[in-house]
């Protein structure tokens, strides 16, 4: 039965292997099915990490763990880390069965050979069935086959990271209810990288592309930690409507092997971290994803510093965009009450000097 | 051409409904306020003719679109080549409250998505605009003319449908948050604080700005610079057809002006058909890279509005930490759209009145050609003394008529109006203040309050100044006057120089990166000036009603504009 294939490439998925692969990789099949410039790449499925999870003993272990540990809600912190520790420690601690790591080596060798590097630097990237943003961990450039497995066993175990215990406990899902995909991909050399929306996330204005860009990898940008470049970009005509230069002062870089902040430069902090003709492809990107996947799209894209334009554009992954519920109606509600009361009640008093 | 005798009778060239008239318009509105904005110096009896009657339209077509609950529009009047205004509001507390159930209906879709909205109407425009500067006016039969005329009109009449319904929405924006935040945070909106949270947009005029501004520095890396800074505009012309190198810098900047969706297609005049749009003389806007070039490669445009950018958000972060956080996300929204406020404010004459009024003086022009042909009348420019009617009467056989008693009188009557003075208010109420309560303030119109009659400075008398405004952007400066009432004389201005003028409008805006300071008879703090003044960071007092008759140009002024407070150093 297909649902037990543990590996496929890229070109291999679609949509329909959602269950499988979980959404992050469903989409970077579709995304690869479409032609559009996405780093090439591998995904673990699901089935992999339960075949790794029962032959190793592991499954076993933590729900025997769990099915002692009676009410979890409104447990604090400290006890969640703990909770954490443990279950990823039965995780991490456990050999990777030879047939599993033959085949994800067959693999990553096989990516090397596509992009003509033997130890190609790769992301190791979570995939759920679930859209749960910022839950689990990812790696970046990592290199070799060796470090590939233990980061794809990190991903893994961070199914259980305290934050994603925490949220299925509080949403009445299963401890053990998130069970992970993992992406593989090659690494994309990033000057400039960042997400973009093709709805605005705050008001829901549809006609806009709103692009985020900062220096180096996308992770200094996703994290909201630093301040970063705004573009405003018309979905109609493609004119850049509003320009926001951040004062970039920090960036994440790969260094030898992984990836870490550093500090940006002087000179390049308050320059922008994209050209105009780079910001117009990225939007471009954005509307062909937003038509092609039918629903407002969430994405994140790299610049590679190694190659040249138009090539040097990569969409990292794609995901259907969240737009604040609801609220944007209920100001514009409160706004025209004040509006109404405010200027064109002539018993209230009206404008004075 | 046979010889026409004029009968000698007695002329009554007024109009009901057009022309201001005592006996009639003043016990029917009570009270006129004059609109300094849109009347120095007076217009021509042609542009007058259409602003009355297609203005007051557009007033009166967005007030029933949007339902505005205490005002049915704008009238309008011409009195000596200027515009007076009334206000038709609604006085019964019954209709005012059927007025608000549609009216909040009516403004939902500008708040939740204006920018959508406002970049239909521009492209309605602009195809609009397509069409009309397709036809070959030079070439064209006088019955195509005639045509033309008509299509010119009908145009006119949709374009300011479109520019009030888009000015209604934005204001009221703006007017909420500074209502708002005036009444929550002390803040109101000639704080400099709530300035910085409005400025450094980038829109149109920017975008245009910036334009000449690259234009300016590809001369430089062209070694053109010395044309551009040893010679008048109209020489600067004729130098740069005379080099290789001039030509293709030329040929560049005239692919720009021809091939932009604006480009060239932009009056000089904001109001009046009487000076020439960017195309027809393109020494304007060399005049203005010429301006950029001087400035020296120290003035850097992108970065002075980037840094603009930045002070806006910082200001805005730095002011929704003052917000409760029930509240927040209701100031971020107002702040939002009292932004788009302002930058439609900025941009909208670029696609509203600035382009088609390209179209009219060239399409009226070229009927004045025919005209003078014929013998008609004097010259081409003396089309701009007639009204439509008159020309549409005349225009299919030209050769059977001598129009030029009449040109000739209402240039004379033109020309005098110039200097006589134009009171601020005809009324037959008790005083000012009684007008403005009863026939003003009512009407709730926030184009009324904010731009054209203004809120009146109040004076701060501990500071002793000898003049007082409203702050449109808050600052200090020192530097030498320059009074300016019209465009032609702009190029008079200094670099480091303090404008003092009755108005500014969009055509002004370059002025803006040359000068100190700002002041104006005219205006509220969404006025051109004010709005423009703080895109610039450049001082700006507006509304003083007397900067130009009590300065001179020449005197040094100093000016404190967050307390609106001006004073003329030697007297």
């Amino acid at each position: 039965m297909s649902s037990g294939k543990l590996i496929f490439r890229f070109e291999e998925l679609g949509q329909e292997h959602k269950n499988q692969v979980g959404r992050k990789c469903a989409n970077l099949g579709e995304m690869t099915r479409m032609g559009l410039p996405v780093p090439p790449g591998f995904t673990t499925s699901i089935a992999m990490y339960r075949k790794f999870a029962k032959e190793t003993g592991a499954a076993e272990e933590i729900s025997r763990y769990v099915s002692r540990l009676g009410e979890l809600k409104g447990k604090n912190i400290a006890f969640f880390d703990e909770l954490s520790q443990n279950i990823r420690g039965m995780i991490e601690d456990k050999e990777v069965p030879k047939d599993i790591s033959k085949k994800v080596a067959s693999y990553y060798q096989e990516l090397g050979k596509k992009v003509g590097v033997p130890d190609v630097a790769v992301s190791v990237r979570s995939s759920g069935t679930e859209s749960r943003p910022g839950m689990f961990e990812s790696y970046l450039n990592i290199i070799g086959i060796e470090d590939v497995l233990d980061k794809i066993k990190r991903v893994w175990a961070s199914a259980y990271t305290a934050r994603a215990i925490a949220l299925r406990v509080n949403k009445d899902i299963p401890i053990t209810g998130d069970e992970l995909a993992v992406a593989v991909s090659k690494m994309v050399n990033a000057r400039s990288a960042g997400i973009g929306f093709t709805v605005d996330p705050v008001t829901g204005d549809a006609s806009k592309i709103i692009i985020d860009a900062g220096w180096g990898l996308g992770e200094g940008v996703v994290s909201g930690a630093e301040n970063v470049d705004k573009f405003v970009v018309d979905k109609e005509t493609l004119a850049i409507s509003d320009t926001y230069i951040g004062k970039k002062t920090k960036q994440v870089i790969n260094k030898k092997k992984g990836a870490g902040w550093d500090d940006v430069p002087a000179k390049k902090q308050s320059i922008p971290s994209l050209s105009n003709d780079e910001i117009v492809a990225i939007a471009k990107l954005a509307i062909l994803l937003e038509e092609r996947l039918g629903e407002p799209q969430d994405m994140e894209w790299a610049i590679d510093a190694d190659l040249n334009p138009p090539d040097n554009i990569f969409l990292l992954q794609t995901r259907p965009a969240k737009v604040a519920d609801k609220k944007p109606e209920a100001v514009t509600d409160r706004m025209i009450d004040l509006i109404t009361k405010r200027f064109y009640r002539p018993n209230d008093r009206y404008h004075s000097n | 051409m046979p010889k026409k005798k004029q009968p000698k009778v007695k002329i009554w060239d007024k109009t009901i409904g057009s022309d201001y008239i005592e006996e009639i318009d003043l016990p029917q509105m009570h009270s006129w306020f004059f609109d300094g904005t849109h009347s120095i110096p007076p217009l021509t009896p042609l542009y007058a003719w259409h602003w009355v009657k297609y203005c007051s339209h557009g007033f009166k077509v967005a007030c029933a679109e949007l339902s505005i609950p205490t005002c049915k529009g704008w009238e309008l009047r011409t009195l000596n080549g200027s515009i007076y205004c009334a206000f038709h509001i609604v006085r019964d507390p019954k209709e005012i409250a059927q007025r608000e159930v549609k009216f909040r209906q009516a403004l939902r879709p500008w708040l939740e998505d204006f920018d959508g909205l406002w970049a239909g109407h521009k492209k309605e425009l602009l195809s609009i605009y397509s069409e009309l500067k397709e036809l070959d006016v030079d070439h064209a039969t006088n019955l195509q003319l005639c045509h033309h005329s008509r299509n010119l009109r009908r145009s006119y009449m949709r374009m300011w449908e479109i520019h009030f319904l888009g000015m209604y929405a934005s204001n009221n924006a703006w007017l909420l948050l500074e209502a708002m935040t005036k009444e929550r945070f002390g803040l109101s909106d000639q704080d400099p604080q709530f300035q910085d949270m409005m400025r450094g947009f980038d829109n149109k005029i920017y975008q245009m700005d910036k334009k000449l501004w690259e234009f300016g520095k590809l001369a430089t890396k062209m070694k053109l610079e010395d044309v551009f800074k040893q010679n008048e505009p109209q020489a600067i012309l004729t130098k740069l057809r005379q080099s290789a190198k001039g030509k293709e810098w030329l040929k560049k900047f005239m692919d720009y002006m021809t091939t932009d969706d604006i480009g060239g297609w932009r009056m000089r005049r904001f109001t009046d058909f009487n000076e020439p749009y960017w195309l027809e003389d393109p020494a304007t806007p060399i005049g203005l890279v010429k301006d950029n070039i001087i400035k020296g490669s120290s003035y850097n445009l992108e970065a002075t509005r980037a840094e603009l950018a930045q002070k806006r958000e910082a200001a805005i972060a730095t002011f929704l930490k003052r917000v409760p956080a029930e509240e927040k996300e209701l100031f971020q929204s107002m702040i939002r759209l009292a932004g788009k406020a302002s930058s439609y404010s900025e941009e909208h004459n670029l696609y509203c009145e600035l382009f088609i009024q390209a179209l009219m003086r060239r399409g009226y022009l070229a009927m004045g050609r025919r005209l003078a042909q014929k013998g008609t009348i004097d010259a081409p420019e003396d089309i701009f003394m007639m009204k439509p009617d008159e020309i549409d009467r005349v225009l299919m056989v030209p050769e059977a008529y001598d129009m030029r008693w009449l040109t000739r009188m209402r240039r004379a009557a033109w020309k005098e109006a110039h200097k006589t003075p134009k009171p601020p208010l005809l009324t037959d109420r008790a005083s000012k203040d009684e007008a403005v309560e009863m026939d003003l303030f009512p009407s709730g119109d926030v184009i009324a309050i904010k731009l054209i009659v203004g809120e009146l400075p109040q004076p701060k008398p501990e500071l002793k100044a000898d003049l007082w405004g409203i702050c449109g952007c808050a600052g200090e400066a020192e530097g030498t006057a320059r009074v300016v009432m019209m465009y032609d004389d702009l190029k008079k201005v200094q670099p480091g120089d303090i404008l003092v003028c009755p108005g500014i409008n969009p055509a002004w805006t370059p002025v803006f990166g040359l000068v100190k300071g700002v002041i104006t008879d005219t205006g509220g703090t969404l006025c051109h000036a004010a709005i423009i003044g703080r895109e610039y960071g450049v001082p700006t007092i507006v509304n003083t009603q007397q900067a130009t008759s009590k300065i001179k140009s020449g005197q040094r002024v100093k000016m404190d504009a967050a307390n609106g407070a001006i004073y003329i150093l030697d007297k």
